[in-house]
């Protein structure tokens, strides 16, 4: 739905002013996704670290 | 057929493997290292290791040594079968033995931080711990 009106005001624009200029800008973008993704691992792996605890009680001794 | 007879290998593969760990002998001296947990002498890492708090036997020192080295070999399994990193097997780990096994009165260690004393209410946990879900 979105898609459509997004390529909707991309035909629109094309017709209006001819041609669409993309201007590179001057600093590089970054985009540091690093932190983000790491936690989603860490989250996802938490059941995974709970059953290799159990499974391994000889290398967690408490 | 050959997709049954590939989970059948599958399993027996994860079964021996499973065995091949259970079966070092890692079990000798943890009686050691339990006590200078008890001790504060040596503490959990957020890290997913086991770290050096205090003063320690010869015998503890290695016993320590020698955990770690079978932990990284059992978070370098896992991280080969989910795709992920050992450092973040051995992180999610270390949530797990900060979150729930340290207990009020054993040490832990956060990063390259100090070492600190639980006390009775739960560990502030790095970040990336949010047990979302």
């Amino acid at each position: 739905m979105k898609k459509r009106t997004i390529i909707t005001a991309g035909f629109a624009g094309l017709a209006l002013g001819g041609c669409i200029q993309v201007k590179a800008p001057d600093k590089p973008i970054e985009i540091n996704l690093n932190v983000k993704v790491q936690q989603e691992v860490v989250v996802r792996l938490q059941r995974d670290a709970q059953d290799l605890i159990q499974n391994n009680p000889e290398l967690f001794p408490q | 057929m050959t997709r049954k007879f590939l989970m059948i290998a599958a399993s027996v593969a994860v079964a021996l493997a499973t065995g091949l760990i259970m079966a070092s002998p890692a079990r000798a001296q943890s009686g050691a290292v339990a006590a200078a947990l008890s001790a504060g002498t040596v503490g959990e890492q957020a890290d997913g290791y086991l770290g050096i708090a205090g003063s320690v036997s010869d015998a503890v020192r290695q016993e320590v040594e020698s955990i770690n080295i079978k932990r990284r070999a059992v978070y370098t399994d896992l991280a080969g079968k989910r795709g992920v990193t050992v450092q973040d097997v051995a992180a999610a780990t270390g949530c797990q033995t900060l979150s729930s096994r340290v207990k009020p009165g054993q040490v832990y260690r956060i990063g390259a931080g100090a070492w600190q004393t639980k006390g009775a209410g739960p560990i502030a946990l790095p970040g990336y711990c949010a047990t979302a879900g």
